[in-house]
């Protein structure tokens, strides 16, 4: 999971320390495994007027350190659900389904993806050979340090979103894209990319963006849930207004696999000094402030291929 | 005629002052610093070879963008640029995409992007996959010492229109150019960053090393303004390419 070139291990506990009087009563619990996975439920939020503040060129201000709130990419349309097959500490839990965080897949309301028949199959041939993969296409690129792309990078780590006149900028652990709100025209459409080409602009308290020109070549979660090069995706992501939570609510559109369009729904909230950097959804550091400064949080450099960074089972680069 | 003449020398040599402290109709924020929001790329051949050089299979021809012309190594470490040179067509750490460095990464041949607000300025480079932030909110570098970042540590001040970055908490495997010239670990880059005109940089970085360099040596170069009609950045992870011809899923119908 190292995914960039700070010593985390020593610099935690400094930085811990120094914040405790402000932090203890949010303290979090250490990031891995289970503890990744926060809420059962997803906050509704309504589309509507942005009554938050506002950059100086009329965007609503969202800037910060954001994360989902649910869980991570080991399984898309049961988050919490664990990966099936997994021998480890990542397999199903006891738990009734139930009880646990709902489908991704928000539409259709059964809650799983519409995928043509033989799409269905490649899902599934890809989670039977997720722990044994006896093919270099059962790997998932994000454990080669591959970017997540869209929309999976919104379970990945948290991530921290910057504005500025004309853009919104995401800066994810693996992979960074960039939102043009000037309108330009989509990008040839033979130049495929990991993190895609995004076209948005604000209505009210949500920031809706055209994404094209996606290389489909990042799973959606462990668990194997793709589309093509020919996906199309209008996301919306709906704030609220005192700018504590946004909902990432994604239509995906793409008659090659799927038999309807399709909406994916993952919650995520925002972070901040009230929080303890926990290395996972909040992977920050407190700045090295003169003395008498107030407490502020940064962000370093995100590395990993060059770390050998991959992770996860079996992840290898053997096709390097 | 005469008279003329010394107008247009005094005139001139007015003009040349006031370039060299501010240029005219220079983006600026709001605060009143200078803006460097664009997208940016130099045109020069420093990364081929910071060093002058004639032109060779591998790097065209240039006189080299080092003041002094050479860097100054100490001799052990001019013997392992030797080492780097004879072995650039393997080792250099460009050739697994990897995150160029600082300042590598400045004068590298593929355009960058700068995103500025008050308390940074955030490099966006399209070879790659590591974003920049240089601090200019008057925080310090970490307390620790043994951060190894690809691309340093940043922290910037002012100094008129001139951003002044002081760079540190290097590693050791990034190169300086594709000739094998490199640093160690001591590294320790001063940077500054200002307008020669509204779509022109001057870039100078100040490299010190006790344990490589016999003393510090000054880099320039001048990073143009991409002005083309709709111009964006497009993301060029290229370390993915050895494997991605397994993905994606091919479509129905198709063979593998």
């Amino acid at each position: 999971m190292m995914a960039h070139s700070m010593n985390t291990r020593r610099l935690l506990p400094l930085l811990s320390l120094a914040v405790l009087a402000m932090t203890q009563a949010q303290a979090q619990q250490a990031p891995g495994g289970e503890r990744i996975q926060r809420e059962k439920t997803v906050t509704a939020i309504a589309s509507g007027k942005w009554t938050g503040p506002r950059l100086a060129d009329g965007q609503p201000d969202v800037q910060g350190h954001w994360s989902n709130t649910i869980a991570n990419h080991n399984n898309w349309t049961d988050p919490q659900g664990g990966v099936p097959g997994d021998p480890g500490r990542n397999g199903p839990p006891p738990t009734p389904r139930a009880e646990r965080a709902p489908s991704r897949v928000s539409d259709p309301s059964d809650g799983e993806v519409p995928f043509q028949p033989w799409a269905r199959a490649i899902q599934q041939e890809f989670l039977q050979y997720f722990h044994n993969p006896i093919k270099e296409q059962y790997i998932e690129p994000l454990a080669r340090c591959a970017p997540a792309g869209v929309p999976k990078s919104f379970t990945w780590h948290g991530y921290e979103i910057r504005q500025y006149p004309g853009y919104v900028l995401f800066l994810f652990n693996s992979g960074t894209r960039v939102i043009h709100l000037d309108g330009k025209p989509h990008l040839p459409d033979n130049i495929k990319l990991w993190n895609a080409d995004s076209r948005g602009r604000w209505e009210g308290n949500t920031l809706i963006v055209d994404v094209t020109n996606n290389n489909a070549k990042a799973r959606l979660a462990r668990t194997g849930e793709f589309f093509s090069e020919n996906v199309h995706i209008e996301e919306r992501y709906i704030f609220n207004s005192d700018g504590t939570r946004y909902n990432y609510v994604a239509t995906i559109t793409d008659p090659t696999v799927f038999t309807r369009p399709w909406t994916a729904t993952i919650p995520a909230r925002r972070f901040s000094l009230r929080d303890e950097p926990d290395g996972w959804h909040y992977e920050v550091a407190y700045a090295n402030q003169p003395a008498g400064k107030p407490p502020l949080i940064e962000r370093y450099e995100r590395i990993c291929v060059e770390n050998n960074g991959p992770f996860g089972n079996v992840a290898v680069l053997s096709a390097k | 005629m005469k008279k003329t003449r010394v107008a247009v020398v005094f005139a001139g040599g007015l003009l040349a002052a006031a370039m060299a402290t501010a240029a005219p109709n220079i983006p600026r924020l709001k605060s009143g610093k200078p803006d460097f929001s664009g997208i940016w790329e130099t045109t020069s051949a420093a990364e081929y070879d910071l060093e002058p050089h004639s032109g060779r299979a591998d790097a065209p021809p240039s006189a080299g963008v080092i003041e002094g012309k050479t860097i100054p190594y100490l001799p052990a470490a001019l013997e392992q640029k030797k080492k780097n040179f004879a072995a650039r067509g393997n080792d250099d750490p460009r050739l697994k995409c990897w995150t160029l460095g600082t300042p590598r990464g400045i004068y590298y041949r593929e355009p960058f992007q700068i995103f500025q607000r008050d308390r940074d300025l955030t490099l966006l480079f399209q070879f790659g996959h590591s974003v920049r932030t240089i601090h200019t909110n008057g925080t310090l570098h970490p307390e620790v010492t043994d951060n190894e970042f690809y691309l340093g540590d940043s922290r910037a001040h002012w100094e008129g229109d001139t951003l002044v970055v002081d760079v540190t908490d290097f590693g050791t495997e990034t190169w300086l150019d594709r000739a094998g010239n490199f640093h160690g670990p001591k590294l320790h880059v001063v940077e500054r960053w200002r307008f020669l005109d509204e779509n022109t940089l001057e870039y100078q970085a100040t490299l010190e090393d006790p344990d490589v360099y016999s003393r510090p040596w000054t880099l320039s170069v001048q990073l143009h303004r991409h002005r083309e009609k709709d111009f964006q950045l497009i993301e060029n992870y290229c370390f993915t390419l050895g494997y991605d011809k397994y993905y994606p899923v091919p479509q129905q119908g198709t063979t593998e």
